[in-house]
């Protein structure tokens, strides 16, 4: 499979510091890629660049095959959606509303109707279409991620109208979901990756990442450590040397948790 | 290892239509309904009595371009029909600008003065009036007749783009730059215009209290031609804006990711405020709570989808402008009181009913 | 006769003349705008004519009380006019807004301006202009010879006075700064034809005093005008720096009503001498209003 995303020599540096020095990366298509790292090794920043959101300093970043930069925001809309660490709102919308942002305006051919259907199957898929009439400002933390999460599986619908290969990036994504949700959350996202949709995600559990993920990029200090497949990239050493911390095992102890097999599909 | 999902709810057939807002029509239509009879009302009534079917004689008569005889026909076509149109158009601007501006800061209190527009028209009406008379009076004899209006507008719009360029850097406009330095400006255009009051004599200042002393009773065909072409064409773009605004309340880099194109959506926001709000302040001076307020009322009603907000602000707005002008002149005819007291006075009780009927209070 | 008077009885043939319509058989319904407007047309014996007045109307007391109200006279609505059918428009320069004035113009109602400027000339002029509008060219120069009359028993007694009191014209005392008659105002005007010094003329129009200012003013009167229908005005030598000015000594404060004292109307040499006596009563001798 080819690279749908690729970075090369990204810099980033925002008031005398360096957020992202060099940084090289591809991204394989329909993988699954979790970006680790301790507090403020740039992964939220990284992500940032990757998106487009923030534009680096120094290098170049390229979306299939185009230059980042260059691609109009609603183009990009199509290829790429964002599901943000947290998200305010600043006017009472419904959950519905919400995630029927992710279709406004976007896509090729689709009527009211259809983009209606859309954004309330995207809710049912993040499990929140019972919340679907609920303004948003009342609902929990962790309810309000899950619309977030309708809303761009609702942007990647759409857009999948216009454009075949797509990226979801992920910020955090179960940071204030309880356990249920965080694993169902994840499915869906390996769900996608089966569609051939790829995924970049920051993740702070090691555990669910070395789990979930095909590839794990390490970032300390603004660079890329390591690569590669998980168990590969968290050795005893790295995690000694990069986390600070001893763990008494040959490896990282896999994750306790796991749920019932899923019927394929 | 692979972690799979509980089973999770069986998918509901949720029905389309409790969620589609299907009040949507159902509002449009009650407002069109609203601008109707606010019409009819503005062109009927009035301090002198004219019978609604005399009225009706009049208009159809002159709309088929027959000459008209009578003194009611002085008071319809020139009196009430130009501050219908005049109100309507200011009442449209004042309230989708207001619409626009609380999109943009993401803040349900802004209004339309944010973007510097009302405090520069105010300080350049105030110099044309002192200065112009100062340097200009001795010369011509007499300011020009258009020259305040014009000036005002200039003014106006010469501060937003001041602004916007304090504001912009590298590209990107930091709306919280911007509502600062309108603070900083509204500042210092107080202060001037405390010196203008201070340095002019007793004409100069009677000149500037008209024109701050907001009112319709100086509408004329003129105005309406010169405030029309910057009003209109405003009012039929500023739907256009509608996605954006929406994306834009779940910040901007999320509207960015929607593919949003942020940075046109502010210009082009900030830019038909100034002029239709400009436009508005030169013609009819200063008429509060409109801005604020419609767009609030019609969130309360409706919901923040600016798909709906914005036409939806405009017709609402227009409709406030007229029936307060015309209780305005009427309910203490021959005299007239000011226009503010009573866009206020008619707004701010359903305002306030809507707030105490609302369960759960407003979450802003 | 006056130079006035027997100017006026020269111009009433030429103004018969001159009336555009035959308005003659027509009653005249007047609308007034401006309290000297007003002021004028009722001392003319024409008060009955007047259809409407502006809420500057106060004196007399039944213009207001009586005729239909038309509102403040900088916000007047041209349908509000014209709906008490007018035949003349008599308004003080100024009134506006100039728009709604010329809707009345367009209508086919003549808008008469009478020119504002507070002096003994200007209340001359401002007599003669009402007076010639609705064709009381006799009567106007009646009340012109009358006003002429009192403006000169005003000098006379004025001539009397030799030595002029230092007077400071408190318009109000908005937060405890005083707002005062500089050079150019009608306050100025007044203290002028009473004789007296005004210790303000170094500013210009109605300006905010400092402290400071009012102590090297060094004031021995303060007139104010009364506030509502009390006639009373709010005391100035409550504030501190008001002690220490010479005026406060005996509390030398003169309150009169503000549209007598600065109208510039019919009552004018009246006010002036009432205040000549007020402000210097030793001086005064044997001065008749």
């Amino acid at each position: 499979m080819s690279a749908i995303l690729e970075a090369a020599r990204v810099t980033y540096e925002r008031g005398g510091r360096r957020l992202l020095d060099h940084i090289d990366l591809a991204v394989e298509e329909g993988s699954f890629t979790v970006i680790l790292g301790p507090n403020g090794a740039g992964k939220s920043t990284l992500l940032r660049v990757l998106c487009g959101e923030l534009a680096p300093d120094a290098g170049e970043m390229r979306l299939t095959g185009e230059p980042l930069r260059a691609i109009p925001p609603w183009r990009l809309a199509h290829r790429r959606a964002v599901m943000p660490q947290a998200s305010d709102l600043a006017f009472p919308f419904t959950a519905f509303e919400v995630a029927s942002l992710g279709v406004e305006g976007l896509g090729r051919g689709l009527s009211r109707a259809d983009r209606q259907r859309l954004a309330l199957e995207a809710l049912d898929r993040a499990d929140v279409a019972h919340l679907a009439r609920r303004d948003y400002q009342t609902l929990s933390g962790g309810e309000r991620q899950r619309v977030h999460f309708a809303r761009v599986l609702a942007q990647l619908s759409a857009g999948r109208t216009l454009e075949a290969r797509q990226v979801l990036f992920l910020d955090e994504p179960i940071a204030s979901l309880d356990l249920k949700h965080q694993l169902a959350l994840l499915d869906v996202a390996r769900g996608l990756v089966r569609e051939g949709v790829t995924v970049i995600a920051v993740l702070h559990d090691l555990q669910l990442a070395a789990g979930l993920a095909d590839e794990a990029v390490l970032l300390q200090g603004g660079r890329l450590v390591a690569r590669g497949r998980p168990d590969a990239v968290l050795t005893p050493a790295r995690l000694a040397d990069i986390f600070g911390v001893a763990l008494a095992g040959p490896g990282l102890p896999p994750h306790p948790w796991s749920l019932a097999p899923h019927p394929a599909g | 290892m692979s972690v799979a999902a509980a089973p999770s709810r069986p998918l509901g057939r949720t029905r389309l239509r409790e969620l589609f807002p299907g009040r949507r029509p159902l509002l449009f239509a009650g407002l069109a309904a609203m601008l109707v009879m606010v019409g009819i009302a503005a062109l009927g009534l009035g301090a002198t009595r004219i019978p609604a079917a005399r009225v009706a004689a009049i208009l159809v008569e002159a709309a088929a371009g027959q000459p008209t005889q009578g003194g009611d026909v002085l008071i319809v076509l020139q009196v009430r029909l130009p501050r219908l149109l005049l109100g309507l158009l200011v009442g449209a601007a004042l309230a989708s600008s207001g619409a626009l501006m609380q999109g943009l800061f993401r803040n349900p209190l802004a209004d339309p003065g944010l973007v510097g527009v009302s405090a520069g028209a105010a300080l350049a009406a105030a110099a044309t009036i002192v200065l112009g008379d100062a340097l200009l009076t001795p010369l011509l004899g007499a300011l020009p007749f258009g020259l305040l209006p014009v000036g005002a507008f200039a003014g106006g719009l010469l501060t937003t783009l001041a602004l916007y360029r304090i504001a912009t850097r590298g590209g990107r406009t930091s709306m919280a730059t911007m509502l600062l330095a309108g603070v900083a400006f509204g500042a210092l255009s107080g202060a001037v215009m405390g010196l203008f009051s201070y340095v002019s004599d007793d004409r100069q200042l009677r000149d500037l209290t008209f024109w701050s002393l907001g009112s319709l009773s100086g509408a004329t065909w003129t105005k309406i031609a010169a405030a029309a072409p910057f009003i209109l064409p405003g009012l039929v773009l500023t739907p256009f804006l509608a996605r954006g605004l929406n994306g834009l309340t779940l910040g901007e880099a999320e509207a960015y990711h929607l593919g949003v194109p942020v940075q046109r959506v502010k210009a082009l926001a900030i830019l038909l405020v100034a002029v239709a709000v400009g436009a508005s302040v030169a013609c009819a001076g200063m008429i509060g709570f409109v801005g604020i307020v419609v767009p609030h009322v019609l969130r309360l009603l409706a919901g923040p989808d600016h798909r709906m907000l914005l036409p939806a602000s405009a017709m609402l707005g227009a409709a406030l402008v007229v029936a307060a002008d015309t209780v305005a002149r009427t309910i203490a005819a021959p005299a007239e009181l000011p226009i503010g007291i009573l866009t206020a006075a008619i707004g701010a009780p359903f305002f306030l009913w809507l707030l105490l009927r609302r369960q759960g209070g407003l979450v802003l | 006769m006056t130079a006035l008077s027997r100017r006026a009885l020269l111009l009433a043939p030429a103004l018969l003349a001159a009336l555009p319509r035959a308005r003659a058989a027509e009653p005249r319904r007047i609308v007034s705008i401006g309290g000297a407007v007003t002021e004028i047309l009722y001392r003319l014996g024409r008060g009955d004519e007047i259809v409407g007045v502006d809420s500057t109307s106060q004196y007399p007391v039944e213009a207001l009380r009586t005729k239909a109200n038309v509102g403040y006279v900088r916000a007047l609505g041209a349908e509000g006019i014209l709906s008490l059918r007018p035949t003349h428009v008599i308004a003080i320069e100024g009134a506006g807004p100039p728009d709604a004035l010329r809707l009345v113009e367009q209508a086919g109602v003549p808008v008469i301006r009478i020119p504002e400027e507070p002096s003994t000339a200007g209340i001359a002029k401002r007599v003669e202009i009402v007076a010639q509008s609705v064709d009381a060219a006799a009567e106007g120069a009646v009340l012109a010879a009358e006003i002429a009359e009192g403006f000169a028993k005003l000098t006379a007694a004025r001539e009397k006075v030799t030595r002029p009191t230092r007077t400071l014209f408190v318009l109000s005392l908005q937060n405890g700064r005083p707002l005062v008659g500089g050079k150019g105002t009608t306050a100025d005007a007044m203290l002028a034809l009473a004789g007296a010094t005004n210790v303000a003329e170094g500013l210009n129009g109605w300006k905010p005093l400092s402290d400071e200012g009012l102590i090297a003013a060094a004031p021995e009167a303060v007139v104010m005008m009364a506030h509502g229908p009390s006639g009373d005005a709010p005391d100035p030598f409550a504030l501190p720096a008001f002690a220490a000015i010479p005026a406060a000594a005996q509390k030398r404060l003169v309150v009169m009503d503000g549209i007598y004292l600065l109208g510039f109307g019919p009552r004018t040499p009246a006010a002036a001498l009432d205040l000549i006596a007020a402000l210097h009563p030793d001086q005064a001798g044997s001065m008749q209003p």
